[in-house]
Formats: structure tokens, C-alpha cells, sequence
């Protein structure tokens, strides 16, 4: 499959070329933003088998600072995403440390928690908005400010915190730590055993995963120009996340790229065959292909492909 | 005294927490697995008993069987067609089938009665009672001893019963339950069908006295697995015990600090619970 | 061959520009489906009946300006199409809804949202894009306060709202009531934090007291804990600041705990919703609501015009949904006088706008846009529930029936 690296990164580059317009350029958008979300959630989520359904408090925090910046002292949005990115660490560490000591499904459980206890709070803090949420400049003053009318330079810049994100994780991939990642999916009792440092190593991954997770939220305040709790926090946001990974297949390097792909055109597509009536479609999708997943594909579609591939290989050699 | 009307209002809706977190830390206890579908076998209780309103006129025995029973139906069905084979699964695979089952549930109901709240049409009961200046309305009243009534209904069946004690070798030990006969993948289902028809019905009697819409089944879902997480898990009675905890402290926080604020101080109370406490007040650890 | 195909071609290019002249696109964002559903279609059944009088001759209206005739006279009698998007009340959805109006359903002027939440959010991309926007029924301030030259309002604002409040409870100190302190109970997005901040600093400089603020969140099914704060302090007037369910819940929830204050004031949203009436009537009487809408007398033209609204839905028209066809006018009166559909031309017009009472369906002062696109001429009566109805009941010179206070409630 060697040719097909430099394939995807030529797609990904000219799509905006190829299919123009508002209408496809949303979509691409959509899909990066998925694409980066579900890839951040995969690090801790995927390769360490931590299934966070709360990855939303991340997402929230690094939505929210950018537009506190702007809003308490005028600054360009751009300018809170570091901190955002440094609340997320501070976070992860906060929540990781007494909620890993937790197996499974209680684990999943405390992180949906976490998560709906931050959002409410968020909604009755004034600071932040309350429940009223935060704007951002709705006219920028200078193009720092990235309020683009058009989706074109939203999507390249996007697509360049995608590449970073997927760069990192064929590193860890590749690293000892991806290798201890794995082991402690397989089995923390067992990867204890061969002296993997377990806590220390769940602890990196999701403080690795929050920071671009937050990353994530960021580019999505920026863009929309909006956040509020439900926006930014809404335990939706994590459910896609997961989905999105775990419908391509999670704890591999291109999963969540293919999740998106497969679930972003999808949303598009019911939205606008059903207009207003179409949201609701939408997610009953959504909970039919998850529960179809888990029931029958659990590897998502990376896995489906690994079984069907050899057997098309072989047909196609034999004729 | 106002403070009693707090109290008793908090124990009033508390019971109906406990009706349907008992059937949570049921499948909980025996399985280990969660369900997060649970709030949307509530939800779809509610809808139950307004359908039977609706096109049989039923009154509220009417429509708690119906709730009743039609829950126990999907629960049983959720149970073979999905949750039997994804037990057996990965983590991600087992989490995601109750996810998914939450949204299609939830999504699948906005579809088909859109996302307006809609409460029952004046039912037969009606009313308010006055005991020493403390009121209740009727159908709060009727909720709530109904709900401990049914509470402590599925405690004796548990204990009770042979059926019950079947139930209860398969959570203690599953293998041990095989070789005595028992077929657990029956006894599973059977946990399902109670737990889910316990949601059902608690939601019909929540129906009574409350609007709903689609999207509640979120907020029940949240509020067992507090419930469960502090009665502790395979506990029918700390379920009971907690649910009244639990909605006391949710009407004691609103009305001392603000109706914003009860969630806060309940979810708070459950990510404590969770990272201090996880076996709760009476579960097994 | 070719001299078909290039005619064909020529032909293909060029009808986009000969149908410009036929129809001006609004988009309209409404919450059809949700919490607010009710409100939604009512205003979608009151813009569809204001875009009726528009294109077609209506000569029995003829105090409204384009009535009389025919679609826009000013733009070849060019019609109006509208575009309506159901954003469900989440704000998020309101403003994907409204990039999409404007980028790929390309309308030319845009009305709504109904929840101010969902207004702010919208009327943020219309003012990115430069694509006027007309806001005919959202309360909170910030909607209008963010220095945005793309945005009006013809409908009153939180702060007239407050200020209407106030001056009423100096008429009722005057007439021996007793208003030593108020309440108010507000669900927490940006139309009732709006609407609360807007009273508590009228009381404020009034020396009216607040006994308690009660911020609520509109999704939680149970209010007993509100009733019961209400119910410690005693307030001489509750005012309720909440959307449809809630306000039922409301009513039902005090007549459960017994507890009445000698009068409740619904800011409208809620109490003005279609089924308010049907569901609370029997146990709310002589509760108060703000309404800036009259049928008025038989033969005027309100009274046509609620005939109007009344053939199509079955209903008289209720104040909301009257706001929003008196904004939908406004926005039509405007796109008529730019004589295009160039976005600067209808902003301009906007701007200049200047409408006398007698034009309008409302009881507004007049349409006139300061600055901010606020109209400084919008404002409101109280209305009160005797049987299954509200009236007019202050101000005075206005009014058309007497005000009872205390209010009943349940009591006979």
C-alpha cells in the first residue's frame, strides 16, 4: 500500500479543487474537524483501550478559552489556544490520576461524569458565559482575528493540525510507548507483570490525547465563531468522538480518518434530504450503525477490511 | 414548615429514582455491565402510558401494566438480540452496543413524537392531599408509594422466590449457577426484561405528574447510575435507599442553593462517590 | 450544430439573470419542532399570511403599506419567497442554518430567531457576510448591542420591557397597591438572563425591591423548589420569564403547593404560547402578560387581519406571532423602497426607515431604527386572563377592561 500515503495526502490537498463551493467545502471542514477530534479521543482511547466517553471536557475547555481571550480583553482568539491546550493538561492529569484506578465500565462511567459536571457548572459561571455561551468576533479586525467568510482557509488549516496529529501518532505508534499503549490493552495485569509502567503510561496518553483534543475544540470556536455548554461540552460531542473512531477502527493510525469520512458525508447527506427533520435521522443512524458495530465489527471498518481484503486479493490473482 | 414540603416532595420523587435504579444495579450486580440505555427504557415508559391514554382511555393501572410490560418485552429482546453475544466482546464493543441503543432509542422516539413536551391528559387522578399543612398532590403521592411498593416487590422476588434466588446464584457465581442447572443466559434475560420493565413503569407513574420530551431519558440514565453507584452495585435494597437519598438531596440543593445548582451537587456527590467510595453504601467491592 | 448548441448554451447562462427580477428570498429561522414549537408555527402561519398580503392585492388593508398592490412595486412587482428553517431552539443549529441560507440558498434578507439565543448567534453571520437581518421578536440587548450595522429589531427590547414594569407598578402604588417587593423567575439562556438583569436595574432605580431571583434551567421537568423559594419570601409579584412547558408547569406546580401571590406577570414567550390558554385557564385567572397586539374592533384592520390569520390556523393571532408578521412587513416596506436586491441598497433602506403608527399592525409608536438597528418607537401593553381570553387592561387611555388585583387564580 505504498502508494497510497501520498494518495490520501493529494486527495485531502485538492479536494477543495475538485469538489468547490460552499456546500462541499463545509463538509470537508466537517470532516477534518471530526477527523482530528477522533483521532486525538484514539490515542488514550484507542491504543490504550481507555474508553472516555468524557473527552468532551477537553474538547469544551480548548472551545472555551480561545473566546474568553477575545472577550475579556479583546485579544484574537488564536491567542488563548495555548492556554487552552494547558488547562487540558492540567485536566487530564487532575481527572486521570483518581478516575484510572477505575476498570471499564466504571471508568467510562466516571468520565461521562466528570464531563456533565463541568458542563453544568459552565453553564451557571457568568465569567464564561453561563448558559448563554461566548461569541467571537463576528467581523475580524485584521486577519489574525480568522473570521473568514469563505471555508477555504479554515480547511487548510485544519487539515495542517490533522497532519500533526497523525504524524504523532505513527510516532507513538512506532515508539515503546505505543508498545506499552498496546500491552495495556491487551491486559494491564499481564503488562504489569512485564514491567510496564501502567499508570505512568495511561497518564501520558491522555494528556497527550487531551492537549489535541483541546486543539480540536479550538479550531471550532475559531471557526464557528460560538460556543456554549452544550456546544462545547455536550456529552454529544464525546459520543462522536468515540464513533467516529471506533466506526473506522479504533487504536489503528487511520481509523478515525476513515470513520469520518464514512459519518461526516452521511450527517451531511440526512440533513439535507430532511431538513429541520433531519438532525433527528441523523443520530438514529448514528445509534444504528454503533449498536450494528458492536454487535457484529467491533475492530470497526479497519478490521472489516483486514478479514474481506486477502479474500479479494486472492479472487482477482486467481482470475 | 417549608422545609418539610422540601423533604417530602425530594422522598416522593426519590422513590420513583429508586424504582428504576433497581433494575439497573440488577443487570449491574449479576453482569457487570452497564447499560446506558437505561434512562431511555424510562423515557419510553412515559410515552407508553400516553399512547394508552391516548388511544384506550386507560386510567394509571392501565397504563403501568402496559409500561410495565412492554418495557419487559424490549428488555428481554435488547438482552438476546445485542447485549448476549457483545458480553463476550471487547470493552469499546460492549460500551458502544448500549451507547448506540441509548441514541437510537432516544432519536428513534424524537422522530416519531418530536421534540415537544407533552404530559398526560388530566388523568383520573387528581387532587391534593393535606397532612398537617405538608401537600401532596395525588399523583405524586400515588408515584411514590407505588414506586416503593414495586421496590421492595422486586426485593422479595429476589429473595424470596425460587426464581429470585435462581437470579441471584448467576450473579454470585456463574459457573457454580451452571452446574446446578441453572441456565444463565436465561436468567440474564429474565434480569433484563425486570430491570427495563421497572424503568418503564417508573416512568409511566413519573408521567403523571410530569411533562417530558425525548431528550429526559439522559437525565434518568445520569440520575441511576448515581443511584446505583451509592446504594452500591447488585443491591436492590441500597438502591432503594439511595434513590431517597438521592432525590432528597437533589430538592434540599434547589431549594438552598438555586435550581441550577442540584445537578452539580448530585453529579459532584457521584465523582466523588466513584473515586472514593465505589462500592457504595452496600454493594459488594 | 454548433450555432444550436452555442444558442442552447447562451440560453442556459443567461435565464439565471432574466428570472432575478421574479423573487426576493428570506430566509426565515424559526423553532418548528422543540420546546418552542408552538410559538414557531404560529409565527411560520403569521409570516405566511403577511407574505400573502404582500404579493397579492389586498385593497381592504389598505392602511398597511403594500397591501394594495401586487408583490414589490418598486422591484417590477417582483414577489416574496420564503425560506423557513427550523433551528429547534439550539443555537449552534441556528447559525450552521444560517450560513447555509445565506451561502447556499443565497436569500437576500433574513428574519427570525425567536429565542434570543438562537438570534444572537444568527444575526453573527449575517453580519459577517453583510446580509440584513431583521430580528421581529428576541428580547435580550446584547442582540442589538454588539455595534453590528447589518442587524435590526423592530420589535421592544428588554430594558422597555423592564422600564414598561416599572412605570405599571407605579400606577398600582398609586392606586393604594401594595408593592413592597417582587420576585422574578427566569430560565437561564440569554432571553431571560436578559430580560431579569433588564428589571433588577429598572427596580433598582424605582426603589423596588427583589426578593429573589430565581434562575432556572428550561429543561428540568420539576419546579417545586422554585414554588417553595417563592413561597419563604412572599413577594407581592411574581414575574415569570419562561418559555412554553415551563409556564404551565408553573401554574399547575403553585396550584399543587398552594401558593398564589396577589399577582403574576408573564413576560410574554410562555404565557403568550397557543396552548397556555387551553392547558392553565381554569387554574390562572387575572394572570397578567405583556402583548403589543389588539384585535381591536370589527371592520379595523387588525380585525381583517386576525380573520386572516384565523382562517388559516383556526386561532386569533397571539402577540409573538404578531410581532414577528409586524418585523416580516417592516422587512418587506424596506426591500420595496431599496428597489434591489443588492444587500447595501436593503440595508440602507432599513436605516431609513419610518413608519407611522396607523401603518402598522402593531401597537407600536412608529418604526424607527437608532443606530444599533433598535426600533426606539417599539412598545408594549399589559394584558390580563379573565375566562379564556387575555385583555387589554394598561395602560389606561388604552385599556378595555378592568384590572382585577388581586389575581384569582384558582378561586372563584
Amino acid at each position: 500500500m505504498k502508494w497510497s500515503l501520498p494518495a490520501l495526502a493529494a486527495l485531502l490537498l485538492f479536494y477543495p479543487f475538485i469538489l468547490t463551493g460552499p456546500f462541499y467545502w463545509d463538509i470537508g471542514v466537517a470532516f477534518l474537524l471530526a477527523a482530528i477530534s477522533a483521532s486525538a479521543w484514539n490515542i488514550v482511547g484507542g491504543y490504550a483501550g481507555q474508553v472516555s466517553v468524557g473527552h468532551s471536557m477537553f474538547f469544551g475547555v480548548g472551545a472555551y478559552t480561545p473566546l474568553l481571550f477575545y472577550h475579556l480583553w479583546g485579544l484574537p482568539p488564536v491567542a488563548g489556544v495555548p492556554a487552552g491546550m494547558l488547562v487540558s493538561l492540567v485536566l487530564a492529569v487532575a481527572i486521570g490520576m483518581p478516575t484510572f484506578r477505575l476498570q471499564g465500565h466504571y471508568f467510562s462511567m466516571a468520565t461521562i461524569a466528570v464531563a456533565e459536571l463541568i458542563r453544568i457548572f459552565v453553564g451557571t459561571w457568568d465569567l464564561v458565559g453561563a448558559a448563554i455561551g461566548l461569541q467571537g468576533p463576528a467581523v475580524g479586525r485584521a486577519w489574525w482575528d480568522l473570521t473568514f467568510r469563505s471555508e477555504l482557509p479554515y480547511y487548510y488549516i485544519f487539515l495542517a493540525v490533522l497532519a500533526v496529529v497523525l504524524y504523532t501518532t505513527f510516532e507513538v505508534e512506532r515508539s515503546r510507548f505505543g508498545y506499552y499503549l498496546r500491552a495495556i490493552k491487551a491486559g494491564e495485569r499481564a503488562a504489569r507483570s512485564l514491567g510496564v509502567p501502567v499508570r505512568a503510561t495511561k497518564l501520558k496518553a491522555l494528556m497527550l490525547s487531551a492537549v489535541f483534543t483541546s486543539v480540536a475544540g479550538s479550531l471550532y470556536s475559531i471557526k464557528t465563531g460560538f460556543i456554549d455548554p452544550e456546544s462545547g461540552f455536550g456529552i454529544l460531542v464525546s459520543v462522536q468522538m468515540v464513533i467516529i473512531a471506533a466506526l473506522g477502527g479504533a487504536g489503528t493510525l487511520f481509523g478515525p480518518l476513515i470513520g469520518a469520512l464514512l459519518l461526516v458525508p452521511l450527517q451531511t447527506a440526512t440533513n439535507t434530504w430532511f431538513g429541520g427533520g433531519g438532525s433527528g435521522l441523523t443520530y438514529i443512524l448514528y445509534g444504528g450503525i454503533i449498536v450494528l458495530l458492536a454487535r457484529f465489527e467491533p475492530g470497526g471498518m479497519h478490521e472489516w477490511w483486514q478479514r474481506v481484503a486477502p479474500r479479494l486479493m486472492r479472487r482477482s490473482h486467481a482470475a | 414548615m417549608l422545609l418539610v414540603q422540601v423533604i417530602v416532595g425530594g422522598l416522593l420523587l426519590g422513590a420513583i429514582y429508586a424504582l428504576f435504579s433497581s433494575g439497573l444495579t440488577l443487570i449491574w450486580g449479576m453482569m457487570n455491565f452497564i447499560n446506558f440505555a437505561h434512562g431511555e427504557f424510562v423515557m419510553l415508559g412515559m410515552y407508553v402510558a400516553l399512547l394508552v391514554v391516548v388511544w384506550l382511555g386507560g386510567g394509571p393501572a392501565a397504563f403501568g401494566f402496559a409500561a410495565a410490560f412492554a418495557l419487559f418485552v424490549l428488555g428481554v429482546i435488547v438482552y438476546i438480540s445485542l447485549i448476549r453475544h457483545v458480553m463476550r466482546g471487547p470493552m469499546l464493543a460492549q460500551i458502544l452496543s448500549t451507547f448506540g441503543l441509548a441514541l437510537l432509542l432516544r432519536y428513534t422516539a424524537f422522530w416519531i413524537f418530536s421534540a415537544n413536551f407533552v404530559s398526560l391528559p388530566q388523568v383520573s387522578l387528581s387532587g391534593t392531599v393535606n397532612v398537617a399543612g405538608i401537600l401532596m398532590p395525588v399523583p405524586q403521592l400515588v408515584a411514590g408509594i407505588a414506586a416503593i411498593a414495586l421496590t421492595l416487590a422486586l426485593h422479595l422476588l429476589l429473595t424470596r422466590t425460587t426464581v429470585g434466588s435462581q437470579l441471584l446464584a448467576v450473579a454470585e457465581d456463574r459457573n457454580a449457577a451452571m452446574l446446578m442447572g441453572i441456565r444463565p443466559d436465561r436468567m440474564q434475560a429474565l434480569a433484563w426484561g425486570l430491570a427495563a420493565g421497572s424503568a418503564g413503569i417508573a416512568g409511566a407513574l413519573m408521567a403523571m405528574s410530569y411533562p417530558w420530551s425525548p431528550s429526559v431519558g439522559e437525565t434518568f440514565g445520569l440520575t441511576a447510575f448515581v443511584v446505583v453507584t451509592l446504594g452500591g452495585f447488585g443491591s436492590v435494597p441500597g438502591a432503594m435507599y439511595a434513590g431517597l437519598i438521592i432525590g432528597l438531596i437533589q430538592a434540599l440543593s434547589a431549594y438552598w442553593f438555586g435550581p441550577i445548582y442540584k445537578d452539580i451537587v448530585v453529579y459532584a456527590l457521584f465523582a466523588a462517590l466513584l473515586w472514593l467510595r465505589p462500592q457504595g453504601l452496600m454493594g459488594k467491592a | 450544430m454548433t450555432a444550436a448548441a452555442l444558442a442552447v448554451a447562451a440560453i442556459l447562462m443567461s435565464t439565471p439573470s432574466a428570472k432575478a427580477a421574479g423573487t426576493v428570498k428570506i430566509g426565515i429561522l424559526w423553532p418548528l419542532t422543540g420546546n418552542a414549537a408552538a410559538a414557531g408555527q404560529a409565527s411560520k402561519a403569521a409570516a405566511e399570511v403577511a407574505a400573502d398580503i404582500v404579493n397579492n392585492k389586498h385593497p381592504e388593508l389598505a392602511d398597511l403599506p403594500l397591501a394594495a398592490t401586487e408583490g414589490l412595486p418598486n422591484q417590477g412587482g417582483a414577489k416574496l419567497e420564503l425560506i423557513f428553517v427550523d433551528h429547534q431552539g439550539n443555537p449552534s443549529l441556528a447559525q450552521q442554518l444560517a450560513t447555509r441560507l445565506i451561502t447556499q440558498d443565497a436569500v437576500h434578507v433574513l428574519l427570525g430567531a425567536y429565542q434570543s439565543s438562537c438570534s444572537f448567534t444568527a444575526t453573527a453571520v449575517a453580519e459577517r457576510h453583510g446580509i440584513p437581518f431583521m430580528v421581529g421578536d428576541s428580547a435580550a440587548l446584547n442582540i442589538t448591542g454588539r455595534g453590528f450595522k447589518w442587524v435590526f429589531r423592530s420589535t421592544p427590547i428588554a430594558s422597555d420591557y423592564a422600564a414598561t414594569y416599572m412605570r405599571f407598578f407605579d400606577d398600582m402604588k398609586k392606586a393604594g397597591k401594595r408593592i413592597a417587593s417582587i420576585a422574578v423567575v427566569t430560565e437561564n439562556t440569554d432571553y431571560g438572563t436578559s430580560v431579569a438583569d433588564s428589571i433588577e436595574a429598572a427596580a433598582k432605580k424605582n426603589n423596588v425591591a427583589v426578593a429573589i431571583r430565581i434562575p432556572y434551567s428550561a429543561s428540568s421537568p420539576d419546579v417545586s423548589a422554585q414554588v417553595l423559594q417563592l413561597k419563604e419570601k412572599q413577594p407581592d409579584v411574581v414575574i415569570f420569564i419562561s418559555y412554553t412547558s415551563d409556564s404551565i408547569l408553573y401554574m399547575k406546580t403553585m396550584k399543587n403547593l398552594d401558593y398564589m401571590p396577589p399577582m403574576v406577570i408573564g413576560d410574554d414567550t410562555g404565557f403568550s404560547d397557543p396552548s397556555f390558554i387551553p392547558a392553565v385557564a381554569d387554574i390562572a385567572q387575572g394572570a397578567m402578560n405583556r402583548s403589543a397586539w389588539d384585535i381591536g374592533k370589527p371592520g379595523s384592520t387588525t380585525y381583517k387581519i386576525n380573520e386572516m390569520y384565523k382562517a388559516k390556523t383556526g386561532r386569533d393571532l397571539d402577540d409573538t406571532s404578531g410581532r414577528n408578521m409586524q418585523g416580516f412587513l417592516v422587512l418587506a416596506d424596506a426591500l420595496n423602497r431599496a428597489g434591489s436586491t443588492e444587500p447595501e441598497k436593503i440595508r440602507d433602506a432599513l436605516a431609513k426607515t419610518d413608519l407611522k403608527p396607523e401603518q402598522l399592525m402593531m401597537g407600536y409608536n412608529g418604526v424607527k431604527f437608532d443606530d444599533t438597528g433598535q426600533n426606539i418607537l417599539a412598545s408594549t401593553y399589559l394584558i390580563q386572563l379573565k375566562d379564556k381570553q387575555y385583555q387589554l387592561v394598561w395602560p389606561d387611555k388604552a385599556a378595555a377592561a378592568k384590572l382585577d388585583w388581586p389575581m384569582k387564580g384558582w378561586k372563584q
